[in-house]
């Protein structure tokens, strides 16, 4: 395996970062926070720029590519959950420039009694990422996944503690729909791909923390001295590189399987899933501990890539369920192939 | 980024691939037991004289010296495939992987053939003479003393350690030449041979146990050593040091890589808390080999990268030693045994690997100590990969 970028790719993470720095700069991000300015000038950039064309599995580390980077900006866009969470669910629905997400959870779907071959939407669905600002939902239900305008659902946004992020419940009450609505999608990838795309959003975060938290250690003084150069300090900050190169990595993994049809496409999502969120309890608690009182301050940017690697970590299951999805399957596998070399007493003995 | 090796790669694991099947000594060859990391019993000797001989004990040397001038790639799957097949690469670790390696990068052709090729044919073992008692994270405060007396260097002093020394026919041993220089800069490096006048080599037992016999303190007592002895020039010893310690540091994590692998087969997790480490375990196994897998493409582009060796290190053996604590603590009281196996049997490798699941924990902890203890490991990619500010 040849597990780095080739030289296309490190051009591909170039390029991002020179448009980001300048169409997404902190101070963008900042007055969305506080002004409530409208992404959406950026987003329509971004579709400018064909990002959201990136909807090819076999383009998938492209896309993880920049999803670490829109993570490290802490990109106000729904970019995430459209790309993300929608389109593997409904490839093809949207046009330029509009939005989607996913409904996960919640709504039930029912033939429609009345129109043949109609079906009725009904249920809400909570916590979803964007659901106050998508155009389109993917709607997964036990008897298949719906693709239905936003006009048709009733969105709540709700009040969450990150600034930047949009989460709202979304209800169906009654809503008809047309069979042609209904997409014969593979949950299971789209399943993995939204984990893999949260996943390398947090790991992105985590790395702009950590780049925040080495700028301040190496400038804040006390004790006459760049607090940076005490020892503790120091360790904390490998520790945070550690874990963050382990994430990245198992996110990385995940997209290469998503891109070359891999079967261990499931287990790696998870690893990568579980990973970030390993790497964000380290990444959160040594970020903002390192940053003293400035860490526990509105308007240190830091809090933005902490939130949003933290809220990374509460959406889609946490790194435990996820963990514990890693288990069921090498065990399943295990169970499946028994180890062809089995414990043997007569070698031991032999070789005593 | 690519799942798969380029096809001239895979030709060339194939290649080795026979001849291990077609080489492999079998079990009944090898039940004379390896008892320390420079004892290498005759078959061990045999079957690393023909992988000298065959150009595979070291694929990326020229055949002179064990190879066939391999690629980097090619060299990794050759380790790949070793570790796979539970083959230890050699039973004279360092002997291989440092000593004759720094002989074959500062020694004079004399020196080469004298002791470097020797070593790689298993005529005769070596151990490391680096550490003392005074000189362990600190190694460049090294006192043993080496004074020039005509052809002669006079040797006194204490060594610590020194893994496998009373089975070594050579150490290679780091001494003070110049006392009044700056410490990095008064260092030497002579080999010297062990049944010399003067030497007293005391083996000690480890935390496995009182008979577990690796370790070893070294007395010189004004030893007589060869001029001809010192590898690279005077008083610039801790540039071999630091050559010595960066050979195979590539591909050192795949050590660590082959200890997970081994440990996510041979757990059964049970409880809820044991499933959940599992999957720790698991990840930790598969981030090594991608982090590693990564290290290694760019070291093949040509780019220097010694800073990441660190992480893959510190990540590597931390992740071993937690790894093999929860192995142990899942036995419950029947992980009290002293005896006793965790593993199948696997006569080309090392008995500890399949020993007692405390055997293993203990173990790990060479990981974490030897060749620049965690700590030391940390304040260098914190100083060197993220920037920080010595003081
Ligand atoms: C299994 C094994 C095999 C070995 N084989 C050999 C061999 O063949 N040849 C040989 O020469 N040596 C060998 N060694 C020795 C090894 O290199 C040393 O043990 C190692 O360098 C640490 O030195 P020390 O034991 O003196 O510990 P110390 O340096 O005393 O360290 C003790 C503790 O203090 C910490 N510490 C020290 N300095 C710092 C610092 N600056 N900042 C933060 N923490 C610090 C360390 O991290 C450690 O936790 C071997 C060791 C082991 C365990």
């Amino acid at each position: 395996m040849l597990f780095e970028l080739d030289s296309d790719q490190q051009l591909w993470r170039t390029t991002i970062r020179d448009v980001l720095a300048k169409e997404c700069p902190p101070a963008l991000v900042r007055s969305v926070a506080d002004q409530g300015a409208d992404p959406g000038p950026l987003w329509r950039t971004f579709a400018g720029l064909g990002w959201t064309e990136l909807t090819e599995t076999a383009e998938a580390v492209e896309l993880a590519i920049l999803l670490e980077e829109l993570g490290r900006a802490t990109d106000p866009t729904p970019y995430l959950a459209t790309m993300t969470w929608f389109t593997p669910l409904a490839p093809g629905v949207l046009s330029d420039g509009q939005t989607g997400t996913a409904v996960l959870e919640g709504v039930t779907a029912h033939r429609d009694p009345h129109g043949d071959e109609g079906w009725i939407l009904d249920g809400t669905g909570h916590h979803v990422l964007d659901g106050d600002r998508a155009d389109w939902f993917a709607v997964v239900t036990d008897a298949g996944v719906f693709t239905v305008p936003a006009t048709e659902a009733t969105v709540h946004r709700e009040n969450v503690f990150d600034p930047l992020l949009h989460v709202a419940d979304v209800s169906f009450w009654q809503v008809r729909v047309g069979e042609e609505s209904r997409t014969r999608a593979d949950v299971g990838l789209a399943r993995d791909i939204a984990l893999t795309g949260l996943a390398l959003t947090m790991v992105g975060a985590c790395r702009r923390v950590l780049d925040l938290t080495l700028d301040h250690v190496r400038t804040r003084e006390q004790f006459g001295v760049p607090i940076g150069s005490f020892q503790a300090v120091k360790h904390k900050a490998v520790d945070m590189h550690v874990a963050i190169e382990r994430a990245t990595a198992l996110a990385y993994f995940a997209a290469l399987t998503i891109a070359e049809q891999d079967p261990r496409r499931a287990t790696a999502a998870a690893m990568a899933k579980a990973a970030a969120g390993e790497c964000t309890t380290v990444v959160f608690e040594n970020g903002f501990q390192l940053f003293g009182g400035m860490g526990f301050t509105w308007e240190n940017d830091l809090q933005f890539a902490l939130k949003r690697a933290l809220s990374g970590e509460l959406l889609l299951g946490g790194a435990d369920v996820h963990r514990a999805r890693v288990t069921d399957a090498l065990l399943d596998a295990r169970a499946a192939a028994p180890a062809a070399g089995t414990t043997s007493e007569e070698r031991h003995a032999a070789a005593v | 980024m690519q799942l798969r090796f380029d096809d001239d790669v895979e030709a060339f694991r194939a290649e080795f691939v026979a001849f291990l099947d077609a080489n492999l000594p079998g079990v009944e060859e090898t039940t004379e037991r390896p008892t320390s990391t420079a004892h290498m019993p005759a078959w061990a000797r045999r079957w690393q004289r023909l992988q000298f001989d065959n150009g595979w004990l070291l694929p990326g040397n020229p055949p002179e010296y064990g190879g066939r001038n391999a690629t980097l790639l090619q060299q990794f799957v050759h380790l790949e495939e070793l570790g796979k097949r539970h083959i230890y690469h050699s039973f004279n670790p360092q002997g291989l992987g440092i000593i004759a390696a720094s002989l074959l990068t500062f020694g004079t052709e004399e020196q080469k053939r004298r002791w470097a090729v020797p070593i790689l044919k298993a005529e005769i073992t070596a151990a490391l003479g680096m550490s003392e008692p005074g000189a362990g994270s600190d190694l460049a405060g090294l006192r043993t003393r080496a004074v020039l007396d005509g052809d002669h260097f006079v040797v006194n002093g204490q060594k610590i350690w020194t893994s496998g020394a009373h089975d070594a026919d050579i150490l290679l041993t780091f001494v003070r030449t110049d006392p009044d220089a700056p410490k990095h800069r008064g260092i030497s490096v002579l080999v010297i041979p062990t049944d010399l006048p003067g030497i007293t080599r005391r083996p000690f037992g480890s935390i496995i146990g009182a008979d577990d016999l690796d370790f070893n303190e070294v007395f010189f007592d004004d030893v007589r050593v060869p001029a001809e002895n010192l590898i690279g020039q005077l008083n610039k010893g801790w540039h071999v040091a630091n050559g010595s310690l960066g050979h195979e540091r590539t591909m050192l994590w795949l050590g660590f890589a082959d200890r997970l692998d081994e440990l996510v087969a041979d757990v059964r997790p049970a409880t809820p808390l044991e499933r959940d480490r599992y999957a720790t375990l698991a990840m930790d196994a598969q981030a090594l080999r991608l982090l590693g897998s990564a290290a290694l493409a760019r070291a093949a582009r040509g780019e220097e990268d010694v800073a990441s060796i660190s992480v893959l290190k510190l990540f590597g053996s931390e992740a071993v030693r937690t790894a093999s604590r929860h192995a142990l603590l899942a036995q419950g009281s029947a992980g009290l045994a002293r005896d006793g196996h965790s593993r199948p049997f696997e006569h080309m490798n090392l008995d500890w690997f399949f020993a007692s699941w405390f055997d293993r924990y203990a173990h790990s902890f060479s990981g974490t100590i030897a060749g620049g203890t965690s700590e030391i490991q940390r304040t260098i990619v914190a100083e060197r990969v993220l920037g920080l500010p010595r003081v």
